[in-house]
Parts: C-alpha cells; sequence; structure tokens
C-alpha cells in the first residue's frame, strides 16, 4: 500500500433513498480511499449501491448527514463543505464521469460531445481557448481511434466508439479523477476489452486515477485493487483477483447503426503493478 | 457557450421548437396585421377629419363676429400662419329634387380662401380623373371621360357659382355632401354611380327619377338669428348644385351643405347692413334749437338721420399653420385675436371666444376610433398569450424529453443557472426566429393586402372590405414600424416568459434522476 494520503477518502458513508413511504438504506457506512494514479474497481451486485457511491465521490449527489457519518475529502478538502458552484467546477475540473450508457447528447456531433466538457468548464473564456481545447478534443479522439468520425453523431458510431467518445469527454479538462460507472456494462465482452485496454493505456500514458464501478469480477479484475460492496458497506478490500474466464452474457446492443471499431485494441500492460 | 450550441443543435434537429416559433410567427403577425390595420383605419379617419376644417377654427356661434377680414388679414400677417378664411355655420333643410328633404349643416365658404386652408379642392368629387381608382379596372367611373365638362364642374365647385343660363354672371351656388342626397352610389370597385332611385310621386306611386345632382337645383331654408339667439324667419332661396363634395368622412359627407359665403350671409343677415337711424331727439339741446329739428306737424319736417353700417359677420374662421403641431398654431390664433378684440370692442373677448384644433372638434370621433384600436389591440394581444402558454406546453415537453441531457451536462459541471440559462435562450432563441419570420410574413400580409384582398374576391367569393359599405377604398395598408418593433420584442419577450417554467424545472432536477430518466 502506498503511504502517500489519498487523493479521495471516503469515511462512513450513508445514503438513503425513499419510496414512497419506505426507506431503503443503499449506503450504511462505506469508507474508502483512493490513491494518486491508482485504479480503483468497486465490485457489487446489481443494486448494492455502488452508483450511488460513485454519484457520491463525484458530487453529482450528496451523502445523509447522520450523526456519525464523517466525509469525503478530494486532496484534503470536505465536498460538504463546497458551495453549488464549487462542486460544479469539481465535477467540471478535477473529476470525469463515464457512463453505462454513454450519455452523449445526440443533436452534437463526436468532437462537440467532447469539447462540450471544456465549454462547461471554461464558461465564456472557451472563446479564447476554442483552438486548443479542439486540437486537444481531436488528439484525445484520435488516440482512440475515432480520429476519422469527428463529425459524426453518436447515432452512427458502435456501441465501442459511444463509449471512446464518453471517455474522451471526460478526458478533456485533464481531471485528477476518472469516475467510471459499469464503462463495458453495455457492450459485449471483445468490446468491454477494448474499452478497458483503451482506459489501461491511458493510465499508462498518464497515472490517470481511476474508480471504477462493474459487477462483473473479470473486469474488476483489470483494476490495481478491488472493494467490494455488499449491503451497503465496503466489505472486502485487497489487490484485483486473477481475471475470470470469459462469460457469455454480455451482448452487444443490436445491430444496424453500430459499428466495432476498426482499430485494433491497445496492447495490454501485463505489468501493470498492483498495490 | 455550451447554451449556444445546443440552442442551435435543438433548433434545427427537431419538429416541436418549429412548431413553437410557428406559433409565435402566427401571433406576432396576426397583432401586428391588425394593429396596422386599425391603425391605418384611424389615421385615414384622422386626416379625413381635417380636410374640411384646417388645422384650428375661431368660433362664435349664431349671431357671429364682425370685422372678420381684418381678423384674417391679421393672421395671415403672422410668420406662423399660412392662410385664414371665414366661413358660417348653421343648421337648416335642403328640399332635393324627388321631394326628397334632408336636414343639414349649412357652410357657407369662401371657396378660393376656404381652399388655401382646407384640402377642398381634392373633396369636390365631380373632377377630371386621369387614372381609374385601383379596383376599377373596367374603367367605369364617370370622371374618366369627357375631362371638359367635369373640368367645369370643378370650378364652379370651387367658387361655389354657376353661370346664369340667361346672362351668363356667375350666381351663387351649393356643393353637396356626396352622401346628402341618397342619390349617390358607391361601387364595389370604390367610385360613384348617381343612382335612379325609387320616389313617390304626387299621386303615392313609386317612380323612377334620374338625378344628377350637378344638373339639379334645390332649396336650402335657413333661419336668420338675432343677436339675442332669437331665431327671425325662415329664409328660403333656390340655389344650383355646383358640384358635390367627399370629405371622407361619412357624418359630414351625409349632412353637410356648402354654400357660397356671400349668399349664405344675405340669407341669415349676416351681410353688411347700412342703418338709418331717425332720432328726433338728437342734438335738441344745441344752443340754437330753432335752427334744428322742426315742427312734426309741418309737411317740410325732416328728422335728424343717421347712417350707421352694420359689418358682414361670420360665425367661423378657419385656420391654417406653418406647422404642423395644432397647439402651436393655436396658440398663435389666440395671440392674434386678443390683439384683434383690443382694437374692435364689438367683437367677443378673447377670453371668450372659441378657438379649437382639429382634433378637439373631432375628439368624439378620434377617441371612439382610438378606443376601438385599442380593443381590438387588446383582444389579439391576449389572444397571443395563448403563444406564451403554447411554447410553455412545447418546452415542458422538450425539458422533459431532454431530462437525460440536463443530466449528462449536470454530470459534466454545467450549473443550475446554466441550465435554465440554456432554455431561456433556446427560448429567446425560437422567439427571435419566430418574430422574424412573423413581422416579415405581416410586412408582407399588411403590404400586399388589397391584392391579397382582391385575390380571396375572385377566387373564393369573400370580401371582407367591401368599398360600397366601408367608407375607404382600399384597405389601409401601412405598416408603423415602431409597432412592428414593439410586437417583435413582445413575440421574444412572450417566448421568453413560455420557456420560463420549463427553464427552471430542468435547473431543479436531481441530476442523478435526470442521468437514469428513460
Amino acid at each position: 500500500m502506498t503511504t502517500t494520503p489519498p487523493i479521495l477518502s471516503a469515511r462512513d458513508v450513508h445514503k438513503t433513498y425513499r419510496l414512497g413511504k419506505v426507506r431503503v438504506p443503499v449506503l450504511r457506512g462505506a469508507h474508502l480511499d483512493v490513491h494518486k494514479g491508482e485504479a480503483v474497481a468497486i465490485l457489487g451486485a446489481s443494486g448494492s449501491g455502488k452508483s450511488t457511491l460513485l454519484h457520491i465521490l463525484g458530487a453529482l449527489d450528496t451523502p445523509d448527514r447522520t450523526p456519525s457519518s464523517q466525509d469525503i475529502r478530494f486532496e484534503g478538502t470536505s465536498l460538504s463543505s463546497l458551495s453549488e458552484r464549487q462542486r460544479n467546477t469539481y465535477r467540471a475540473n478535477r473529476v470525469g464521469f463515464v457512463f453505462q450508457f454513454y450519455h452523449l447528447l445526440p443533436e452534437l456531433s463526436v468532437l462537440d460531445n467532447v469539447r462540450v466538457g471544456a465549454m462547461v468548464a471554461l464558461g465564456l473564456n472557451y472563446r479564447a481557448k476554442r483552438p486548443e481545447v479542439t486540437n486537444h478534443a481531436a488528439a484525445l479522439l484520435d488516440q482512440f481511434g475515432l480520429g476519422h468520425r469527428l463529425t459524426h453523431r453518436p447515432a452512427e458510431l458502435s456501441g465501442g466508439e459511444r463509449q471512446r467518445v464518453a471517455i474522451a469527454r471526460a478526458l478533456i479538462n485533464k481531471p485528477d479523477l476518472l469516475l467510471a460507472d459499469e464503462p463495458t456494462g453495455n457492450l459485449d465482452r471483445e468490446t468491454g476489452n477494448s474499452i478497458l485496454d483503451a482506459l489501461e493505456d491511458l493510465r499508462a500514458r498518464t497515472a490517470q486515477t481511476l474508480v471504477m464501478v462493474t459487477h462483473d469480477p473479470a473486469v474488476a479484475a483489470r483494476a490495481d485493487r478491488v472493494v467490494s460492496l455488499a449491503d451497503g458497506q465496503v466489505v472486502e478490500a485487497g489487490p484485483a483477483p486473477a481475471p475470470a474466464p470469459p462469460a457469455e452474457t454480455a451482448h452487444e446492443p443490436p445491430p444496424g447503426r453500430q459499428r466495432k471499431t476498426r482499430r485494433p485494441p491497445p496492447q495490454r500492460d501485463d505489468a501493470r503493478s498492483t498495490r | 457557450m455550451y447554451q449556444r450550441l445546443l440552442t442551435r443543435r435543438y433548433l434545427t434537429s427537431k419538429v416541436m421548437p418549429l412548431l413553437a416559433a410557428l406559433a409565435v410567427v402566427l401571433c406576432t403577425a396576426m397583432v401586428l396585421i391588425s394593429w396596422s390595420v386599425m391603425g391605418g383605419f384611424l389615421k385615414n379617419l384622422m386626416e379625413s377629419g381635417r380636410t374640411l376644417i384646417g388645422d384650428v377654427s375661431i368660433n362664435w356661434p349664431n349671431a357671429g363676429f364682425a370685422h372678420y377680414e381684418d381678423l384674417i388679414q391679421r393672421l395671415e400677417a403672422h410668420p406662423e400662419i399660412d392662410a385664414a378664411s371665414p366661413m358660417i355655420e348653421t343648421a337648416g333643410m335642403l328640399a332635393l329634387p324627388g321631394d326628397r328633404l334632408v336636414r343639414v349643416i349649412v357652410r357657407g365658404i369662401d371657396g378660393p380662401s376656404y381652399a388655401a386652408v382646407t384640402t377642398y379642392e381634392d373633396t369636390l368629387y365631380w373632377q377630371p380623373l386621369e387614372e381609374p381608382l385601383p379596383k376599377d379596372d373596367a374603367r367605369r367611373d364617370w370622371r374618366l371621360e369627357n375631362h371638359t365638362r367635369w373640368q367645369r364642374t370643378f370650378n364652379n365647385g370651387l367658387t361655389l357659382t354657376e353661370p346664369d343660363p340667361a346672362t351668363g354672371e356667375p350666381r351663387p351656388a351649393v356643393v353637396i355632401g356626396i352622401e346628402t342626397s341618397g342619390y349617390n352610389f358607391r361601387q364595389p370597385a370604390g367610385f360613384i354611380i348617381p343612382g335612379i332611385p325609387l320616389v313617390p310621386g304626387a299621386d303615392g306611386v313609386m317612380g323612377q327619377l334620374p338625378i344628377f345632382l350637378p344638373d339639379e337645383k334645390v332649396t336650402l331654408h335657413v333661419l336668420p338669428i338675432d343677436s339675442s339667439g332669437r331665431g327671425i324667419e325662415m329664409v328660403t332661396r333656390i340655389l344650383p348644385v355646383a358640384n358635390e363634395f367627399r370629405s371622407g368622412l361619412y357624418e359630414i359627407d351625409k349632412q353637410t351643405v356648402l354654400v357660397n359665403l356671400r349668399a349664405l350671409q344675405s340669407m341669415l343677415n349676416m351681410d353688411e347692413a347700412r342703418r338709418v337711424i331717425e332720432d328726433p331727439t338728437e342734438d335738441l339741446s344745441a344752443a340754437d334749437p330753432f335752427a334744428l329739428g322742426g315742427d312734426e306737424a309741418d309737411p317740410n319736417f325732416e328728422p335728424i338721420q343717421r347712417v350707421e353700417i352694420d359689418p358682414a359677420r361670420v360665425t367661423d374662421i378657419v385656420v391654417l399653420g406653418r406647422q404642423d403641431d395644432a397647439r402651436l398654431t393655436q396658440q398663435y390664433v389666440l395671440d392674434v385675436y386678443t390683439e384683434f378684440a383690443a382694437a374692435h370692442p364689438d367683437v367677443p373677448r378673447a377670453d371668450a371666444i372659441f378657438i379649437k384644433t382639429w382634433e378637439d372638434q373631432n375628439a368624439t370621433m378620434i377617441a371612439a376610433v382610438k378606443k376601438e384600436t385599442a380593443l381590438v389591440l387588446f383582444i389579439f394581444s391576449f389572444i397571443s398569450l395563448t403563444a406564451v402558454f403554447l411554447v410553455l406546453a412545447i418546452f415542458w415537453a422538450m425539458v422533459s424529453e431532454k431530462t437525460r441531457d440536463v443530466g449528462i451536462l449536470r454530470a459534466i459541471g454545467a450549473s443550475r443557472t446554466g441550465i435554465a440559462w440554456l432554455w431561456l435562450r433556446y427560448g429567446l432563441a425560437i422567439g427571435v426566429v419566430g418574430s422574424i419570420f412573423g413581422l416579415a410574413l405581416a410586412y408582407t400580409i399588411v403590404y400586399n393586402i388589397n391584392t391579397i384582398h382582391d385575390w380571396m374576391g375572385v377566387a373564393l367569393g369573400i370580401s371582407i372590405w367591401d368599398p360600397a359599405v366601408y367608407y375607404f377604398t382600399e384597405i389601409p395598408s401601412r405598416v408603423n414600424h415602431l409597432h412592428a418593433a414593439i410586437i417583435g420584442l413582445g413575440g421574444m419577450l412572450a417566448s421568453t416568459l413560455g420557456a420560463l417554467w420549463p427553464a427552471l424545472r430542468a435547473a431543479r432536477m436531481n441530476p442523478v434522476r435526470a442521468l437514469r430518466f428513460e
């Protein structure tokens, strides 16, 4: 384990949802530390609260305030102490979200879907930095094998390509932390692996800190460290287990407008570190 | 910046915003068209109301006031006053050919000077016409032919005289409002054809009588009034009809007869009169009582006589100012009249005389039409509020449809204010697009409204603006650019307002729920 202070630490995180008159506790005192440059997988069954934890870590959602709850700190700063505006800035500049269903804006081109992250972050300054942002976005998309798809709309891309665009969008503002919610959950095994390879390739190049949520042990195994979430608590933490054999459960989205990437998946770095 | 990009993309990629824009287009166009037509109608009416009364009038009803020629000289000497003309206004009865008797307002005017103050020349209906009226495609207007005759009729109307058939000397005549007789019929093309009405004969049987008034004579009855306001004795005079006039104001044209000023002065005992005063008591107190006076029983007795001149009088002076502002002219007229009254003790005092602008005189009519215009505008504007609710409904549906987009934008750091601005800006963009196209549509329709109306008449048999019913031949087709700007801004504001609630709803969305929205 590293001895440097964690970039992100969550202590005793609680979250309860209300379904009519019924209170459904999702997180019941979850703890998590993430160190800089680390890839952490949060493994859990469906409904275990892993996405909720991810949203709370990304300041998209807020934890319950309970007498025992402590705080989520990013680089030592309490997220709960941030104003609404600071939380927006945190989401825009310090973290990048990648979602299971890509969540691209359908009216925008691939390039604009990536640039929109910079537009939000820069506000009126975007105009001055537009050429720089455009070059950066194009370079990111090129890295993910989408340099020839800049003007295409999301509907014209395959699932894997869409997810690559989503990753490029998440990276446009060079965030400290990448939060991926089931990034391969909507893809077949092969495409999913190509996404994971792309993330691994990115980490090899930039030491990008990554927190990834998944229900798939095989996907989790690609992380440096795996924490399991059950009954709203982190019940197990340790180094990533050996990859599981390929499952047959994943599926490719309906054919038609889906296209597989033409770019060969990046080479996996077998010498990735475990902590 | 992302708001600008998304607004552009949303505008061009969905049907619903086009529907919202269409609603704004139609409402904007509807309000501007109605305002333009009603405003044009009001303007026409006001211009017509000014036609025969100049800018300002000085009025002393009934007995009138003397020395008016001096007043006119003083007025015309003022640098801000262009011209002035005397006028008499009184009530009377007019017996028309065909035994028709109508109650009329009789105005005695001096044709040439009256034409200098008003647009009297233009109102004379029977005069040569070079080009047919816009809708008179068949050239059925009498005035297009036989110009020599119409020129003669026009000159007669201008001077309110007609040559005596026997001597050729000019004799006083009248000019009658085109609607007064009831013998003229407005055609759909806007011109007038003298009628051949069915009138009851002496035997009680209805018969037809071809009547063209400028070929006829009429009998005018007026009641002279003494200085105390009491009627003296009805005066009747048969006068030839020199022409007919059309001012554009139905009420004026329906009940007004213009008479040669001198003739009317004579009929009303308002012309210059020499008065011989006999006063046997005068100068009896002189030094030599025997040198003056005498014995009334003496057949050679001659009472002391004195001749006094009663100057001619008029009830009105109409004045044309050099400036457009009638109020200013009114002030100048008052200044001149004050000096005039000081010089003539026998005229009404300056603080008693009525000095009114043309707007004062038509105040009731103008106020009524203004109110009507405002009412129509209010109704259409109120109807146009539906655009706000239409935009609201469409935006509500769009925000629902774009819930996930809101979640995505929030996830990448967009603020609530930024999201609200995205939708407000979107509403504003729809308002701008809708207003621009709406104004363009309105301008196109208003400027071509008569052509469109004619086409509707031919193709669909629909005639909304019938010149035989409405007093103006054509539908007013002027657009006030200021009104257009106000309506355009209103359209933009309405659309933005319609987007406000959905924008606030989008801003308040929970981003996590928005992301999970399906």
